[in-house]
């Protein structure tokens, strides 16, 4: 596809879509993110796209297997794979023992499968429930709730609203030209959080901090739509910072935050 | 990837019990099982019905499992499974029933190059209600659904939707744009409720 970036000129529909989706050339997405540079109109298109693509992954998870049905289908395609796989001719002296072998082949690769499952569906609803919050941050024009580059200004707002608490690092311990912006409340898996607003360069990053539980543990390392998820945790809090800026420059931010916990 | 082929052979691969038939069994069930939460949600979206739901990834399984040895190993074998799951569809009755239904088929000349008419700001949208987003994601025409689950949910690419479609990719990257478009208009109240 070759892009339209005239500045003049907006980008088509299609053009769009498939930049958020990731599907143009490298050339062709240096183009698309010139274009974006200089068009503000563009720029809020594409945020609002990737929200609608955000929404449409989350709203989509609603009709999932129940547990039940999961063990059903994973005995089934145990059975039939076993079926395929069993050797005709010799029949083992064993053969008593076959079904009770079975079933607990069976209970084993059920069990680990749903626990694989419930794993993985967590992982994939809060990584777009945290993307969903920052682009939220990005294109809603609304002032964060505490707008400061002071960090006593910043932790003290969050008492009495939040069930644990946390440091902040001094200006000078922050990476190089990364500054708080401010902060806001927010509810992840209807659990209170603090979203620290930092950038790093012209990068917003948001920082989202929660109580340590297994609900906001992430893989420390992970791209959703073309921004980078960085994890890590502290024996009190799950730490998880979300932008597009370049993954070491977002992994110095996690370390430094980590460092003052 | 000849989906058609593979599609053409079941019902007619035999059956046979040699060693590679044991290792692709174990491999087939290997790439099968993270895949039946997925097949099983997509497969919902097409019938609108538990039962139905469950007894097409069922049939799926069983038609995978037989033309497996037909699947190129290093291709993607999510995208050749939803392939399955979706011929699995077409040919029950609820599926027949739905293609009996006439889709205004992707016309370049129709779609709009940007999206006139709309300012900046109406591109922005309150999607904290999940209830609405789902809502209209159901109202969407099915094939314009279809192309947005397999995009945004299933998160395959581009050339691997067309392959589950059997449709040419310049039809994928139209059907998403409209559907995009078709998504955002059916929750305008929604914004225009939040402002």
């Amino acid at each position: 596809m070759t892009p339209t970036t005239s500045p003049d000129t907006h980008l088509p529909s299609q053009q769009l879509h498939a930049f958020i989706d990731g599907e143009l050339s490298s050339s062709d997405t240096q183009a698309v993110q010139q274009h974006l540079e200089s068009c503000h109109s563009c720029g809020l298109r594409v945020i609002s796209a990737m929200q609608l693509k955000a929404a449409t992954a989350r709203a989509a998870q609603r009709f999932t297997a129940s547990p039940e049905t999961l063990a059903r289908l994973t005995a089934y395609l145990h059975t039939q794979s076993t079926e395929q796989k069993q050797p005709t001719p010799i029949r083992p002296r064993t053969f008593h023992m076959l079904p009770v072998w079975s079933a607990i082949a069976a209970m084993i690769v059920l069990t680990a499968s749903f626990v694989f499952w419930n794993q993985n569906h967590q992982t994939n609803t809060l990584t777009a429930e945290l993307l969903d919050q920052h682009l939220a941050t990005l294109s809603s024009g609304a002032a964060p709730q505490v707008i400061s580059t002071d960090r006593h200004t910043v932790k003290p707002w969050f008492q009495g609203r939040l069930p644990f608490s946390f440091n902040l690092p001094e200006p000078g311990a922050l990476p190089p030209d990364t500054t708080l912006q401010g902060a806001d409340l927010v509810y992840l898996k209807n659990r209170p959080a603090a979203l620290l607003l930092f950038t790093i360069h012209k990068h917003q990053v948001s920082v989202f901090l929660t109580q340590k539980s297994e609900l906001f543990t992430l893989n420390p390392k992970t791209t959703h739509s073309g921004f980078n998820v960085h994890s890590a945790t502290t024996p009190e809090l799950n730490l998880t910072a979300v932008s597009d800026v370049n993954p070491a420059e977002l992994d110095a931010l996690v370390a430094s935050l980590v460092k003052v916990q | 990837m000849n989906f058609t082929r593979t599609i053409e052979a079941l019902g007619t691969m035999p059956s046979f019990n040699t060693d590679a038939t044991l290792q692709s069994a174990a491999s087939f069930e290997q790439l099968a099982l993270p895949l039946l939460p997925s097949l099983y949600s997509h497969a919902f979206w097409l019938s609108r019905n538990h039962a139905e739901a469950e007894d097409l990834v069922q049939e799926t399984i069983s038609k995978s499992l037989r033309a497996f040895d037909t699947f190129e190993p290093g291709t993607n074998f999510k995208a050749w499974a939803f392939r399955i799951l979706r011929n699995t569809f077409l040919t029950s009755r609820t599926g027949i029933a739905a293609t009996n239904t006439i889709f205004l088929e992707d016309h370049p000349e129709l779609i709009e190059t940007t999206d006139a008419g709309l300012t900046p700001e109406d591109h922005l949208l309150s999607l904290s209600d999940q209830a609405a987003v789902h809502d209209a994601l159901d109202k969407l025409q099915a094939p314009l659904r279809e192309v947005l689950l397999l995009c945004d949910v299933e998160e395959l690419k581009y050339k691997e939707i067309a392959m589950v479609l059997n449709v040419p990719i310049g039809t994928v990257m139209s059907r998403i744009s409209r559907a995009r478009r078709a998504l955002h208009q059916l929750l305008q109240p929604q914004l225009r409720k939040s402002l």
